[in-house]
């Protein structure tokens, strides 16, 4: 469905024709195809650039008079970020760009969507603050971050999800009313989600912020942790090989291996439980070799002369102190945990490529890597529970990956998930990462097959690993085993967005 | 040079992460200054940033999008900067810049070249200069005693900047006098050096002009190509090879020159009258995409594997260091950083200013206030081309230095 000439005339008077477009070219900008994702991709008839809240809820109303669908977006690295159905038209918060406050005594900061990471994070860390990260590099916005899906982070051993996070937002609903959540509703600042007024919370956080398709948000308060090391980042060198540093005597990064994800899991449970070490994770070891890669051809180098099996289960610790001796004990306590447990440490040289780039504690500016060989990756499951349950989640996976690894269906290996700790062990979140070839058209198909089995194979075992997501197929398989979550969310979507045009769910 | 084809495979691996419009996290250093691309910071639309030049580049090779409804301006309004591609290959191997030549080509081929770099390609062809001025011209500005060292195997390449600033052209000359270099000019052989070509896509007049240029090196006996052009440097390091065999020939900016020069003692530097406290511009022509191109022509394999292996340009390996060691050696010149520094370094905005003013004038500022920011009292490049753009007259008004010029006018002697 085409644009109708009144409608885009309504639309062009609230942004001004510069911000406004419907060339065809313009559009094919953000006309790009996620071949991961079942999507039927559509074209957006237009594309705009609200400057302001007033902005957005004057387009949201003007989509709701015509029947238009919108989705608003910002660095379009999901496939929620594009026209899924004919009728759309996209609008891009980038020029909502403003960090409104940093409020250093209530370890706050209202930022606008347009806010990427590394705009505010290098702002809070000059002021000792730091905030988790999504892993999703640069130019992620932080907002979207802590609205719009669990922002699970490599650092989040020691704090928690993003959405724990978030604080009260202005938002424009469906409809495109504009209203205020929690503190900020009654006049009493940004500082909480909930009461005196309206509290949302619990309907736009979390994995259903975006999916959830409940308006746009358009300012948000989030929640910052005090932040150990350095406030301003000394890097040498050009990229792709710069270095950063951070002073030793308070900043040590320990990369041990294990044999056995069993001994990995009561290795964190015993850190979480000493409440020591800053980032505490078992990484996947292929992202890890793509990580410490300077090119595909230089992975493949490494994947097949030792990498893998030095690495084949790697705990990554990062500790970050005030002073010597508080390093100094985290050691100490580290050191005894990983004996106890069974770990082995990392030949100086891999280790040493930890502490080299910093910059991936902090914004991951290196997460991209990981899709370097060709772009073809999936990460499923997602889910979070308790360290033990995920750890049992991930021993599982040997059991079924094999015939789609060897079988060439999809590029990976038996021990290649992550799995994070969260709030000092008290619940963690897995992810498994397989890499598919791109340039291969068949390949979906056993990229589809791979995750109906890692579906199937965790329902089997009660596992709670995987993501209800926001697709159809897993939602509805998911949704009964979760109290009917999908009804209810059908239910919510359809009090707020009566005409369903708030990027309607497939 | 190649076609859009050629470039399936970045197209295909593009996963919109947006890694080429933003700074990388180990250069941030707040909320501004943050965007890599101006164009994109400019204009807003994704489609103006390699990341949606790329979707542009896959639906027209897949015959799905037509030139002629502002597809051209949009593409030529690209400042073909690089630093999307360069933020790109720090973690990725994809070729954004090179799908946005390829496109070029594509763009001429289809017959929608940009009528202000159709008259420049004209003039280089009538007057083998892109400003169309005389070609007897060219060297008017030499000083009637100039002699060359007709022995010499290295020729100072002037370009075509120096009809508008002889004074860059006079001061590499004293330089390398002072420093003892021998070197020839090659007077009425001199031509344009291609920029203007083979960076807008027109392949074949690039072809044409570079294989002349090339041979005429040769017939000069040069084996080193000395410029004080960054975009004449740039396009012999990242240009040539895809069009001439350049075995054998050396190309070097004046900058790396004198940077050995002085650091072998061979250029007497006097103090500067006055504290001047300055920052440094990088060119992009000079840094990040002054890397030598090697061509490759093989086989992208599944996940990646390029067989033969690939020799890529990611910018780690261009010119940066020399002009900021020339400052250091100036008695009195305080050297500040700018935030977008090095291969960061945010474009002048003066590959724009045919086709999209407006841009080109903004892109200048917004330089110029990061300059500003930085705390300097004034710009130091050592490209013509920047000179244009930041030391024109506009917001955030800053004046401009060329370091080849600068460091000229502190010799303490010439040999």
């Amino acid at each position: 469905m085409a644009l109708s000439a009144q409608a885009y005339r309504e639309l062009a008077a609230i942004v001004g024709e510069r911000y406004i477009s419907s060339k065809q070219h313009i559009l094919a900008g953000n006309r790009v195809r996620t071949p991961e994702i079942p999507f039927d991709y559509h074209s957006a008839d237009a594309i705009l650039l609200p400057g302001s809240t007033e902005e957005v809820a004057a387009i949201v109303k003007v989509c709701n008079k015509y029947g238009i669908c919108f989705v608003p977006f910002i660095s379009g690295t999901l496939p929620d970020a594009y026209a899924n159905r004919a009728g759309t038209v996209l609008i891009h918060l980038k020029r909502m760009n403003r960090i409104l406050e940093i409020n250093e005594e209530d370890r706050y900061a209202v930022v606008e969507p347009g806010v990427r990471h590394v705009q505010l994070y290098p702002e809070v860390r000059k002021r000792g603050l730091s905030y988790t990260a999504a892993s999703v590099g640069p130019g992620g916005s932080v907002l979207a971050n802590f609205t719009s899906t669990s922002g699970d982070h490599h650092t989040q051993y020691g704090s928690s999800r993003a959405n724990r996070y978030l604080l009260a937002v202005e938002m424009v609903t469906p409809e495109g009313e504009i209203i205020r959540t929690g503190s900020l509703q009654g006049g009493c600042g940004w500082f909480c989600p909930d009461g005196p007024g309206p509290s949302l919370r619990s309907i736009i956080k979390g994995y259903f912020g975006s999916h959830g398709q409940l308006g746009i948000i358009t300012k948000a308060a989030v929640a910052l942790d005090a932040c150990k090391g350095p406030a301003e980042i000394r890097t040498e060198g050009v990229s792709p090989h710069h270095r950063v540093y951070f002073d030793s005597d308070l900043s040590r990064v320990y990369v041990f291996n294990y044999d056995n994800i069993q001994n990995v899991c009561q290795a964190m449970l015993a850190l979480g439980e000493a409440e020591v070490c800053s980032t505490v994770q078992k990484y996947f070891y292929l992202p890890l070799t793509l990580l410490m890669s300077d090119s595909a051809n230089d992975f493949w180098k490494k994947w097949t002369s030792g990498y893998k099996e030095a690495m084949s289960m790697p705990l990554v610790v990062h500790i970050a102190a005030q002073s010597v001796r508080e390093r100094e004990y985290e050691e100490k306590i580290l050191f005894d945990v990983v004996r106890e447990t069974g770990g082995k440490r990392l030949p100086e040289e891999l280790e040493n490529w930890w502490t080299e780039h910093m910059d991936y504690f902090m914004v991951v500016s290196r997460l991209q890597s990981v899709l370097r060989l060709g772009g073809g990756w999936m990460p499923i499951k997602l889910g979070a529970e308790s360290v033990q349950h995920i750890c049992d989640v991930g021993e599982s996976i040997g059991e079924y990956i094999y015939e789609f690894t060897e079988t060439g269906k999809i590029f990976d290996a038996p021990e290649n998930y992550q799995i994070i700790p969260m709030e000092y062990g008290h619940f963690a979140h897995i992810e498994l990462l397989f890499m598919w070839d791109r340039t291969n058209p068949a390949a979906m198909k056993g990229v589809g097959e791979f995750r109906a089995r890692s579906r199937e194979e965790d329902l089997r075992r009660h596992f709670h690993a995987e993501d209800v997501g926001c697709l159809n197929p897993t939602l509805l398989q998911l949704g009964p085993l979760y109290s009917n979550c999908h009804i209810w969310m059908q239910k919510i979507k359809e009090s707020f967005d009566p005409n369903n045009v708030a990027n309607p769910m497939l | 040079m190649a076609n859009l084809a050629d470039f399936k495979y970045t197209m295909e691996s593009c996963n919109h992460c947006g890694q080429c419009k933003w700074i990388l996290p180990a250069r941030m250093k707040g909320w501004d200054f943050a965007s890599v691309c101006p164009l994109h910071e400019f204009h807003g639309f994704d489609a103006y940033s390699g990341q949606g030049l790329i979707q542009i580049a896959k639906e027209r090779l897949d015959g799905k999008l037509e030139y002629g409804d502002g597809l051209e301006t949009l593409l030529y309004a690209c400042p073909a900067c690089g630093a999307c591609d360069i933020n790109c290959k720090s973690v990725r191997d994809m070729e954004v810049l090179d799908t946005i030549y390829a496109l070029r080509e594509d763009c001429v081929e289809a017959g929608y070249l940009p009528e202000p770099l159709r008259r420049t390609a004209a003039n280089v062809e009538e007057t083998h200069n892109i400003y169309g001025k005389p070609h007897s011209e060219r060297f008017a500005w030499l000083p009637p005693d100039f002699r060359d060292d007709p022995e010499a195997d290295t020729a100072l390449f002037v370009g075509c900047s120096a009809y508008r600033y002889p004074d860059i052209a006079l001061a590499a000359i004293r330089i390398l006098r002072a420093g003892g270099v021998k070197f020839k000019l090659l007077r009425e052989d001199e031509w344009c050096c291609g920029a203007p070509l083979w960076r807008t896509g027109q392949r074949e007049a690039a072809e044409k002009l570079i294989r002349r240029n090339v041979d005429t090196f040769r017939r000069h006996g040069i084996h080193t190509v000395i410029t004080a052009c960054a975009e004449c440097f740039g396009s012999f390091r990242g240009g040539y090879p895809r069009y001439a065999d350049t075995e054998g020939l050396e190309f070097k900016h004046i900058t790396q020159v004198a940077a050995e020069l002085l650091s072998g003692g061979k250029l007497r530097l006097r103090k500067g009258d006055e504290p001047l406290r300055v920052t440094y511009h990088d060119p992009c022509m000079l840094g990040r995409l002054s890397e030598k191109y090697v061509p490759w022509d093989g086989e992208i394999r599944p996940y990646g594997l390029h067989v033969p292996e690939k020799v890529w340009r990611r910018g780690e390996h261009g010119v940066y260091e020399e002009p900021r060691e020339i400052l250091r050696a100036l008695e009195g010149v305080e050297l500040c950083e700018m935030t977008r520094n090095l291969e960061e370094a945010l474009c002048c905005g003066a590959a724009a200013r045919d086709v999209d003013p407006e841009f080109a004038v903004w892109t200048a500022a917004e330089r110029r206030r990061e300059a500003k920011a930085a705390g300097a009292q004034a710009i130091v490049s050592c490209c013509p081309f920047c000179r244009d753009a930041l030391g024109s007259d506009g917001e955030n008004a800053l004046p401009y230095l060329d370091l080849t010029v600068l460091l000229a006018e502190r010799l303490k002697e010439e040999a």
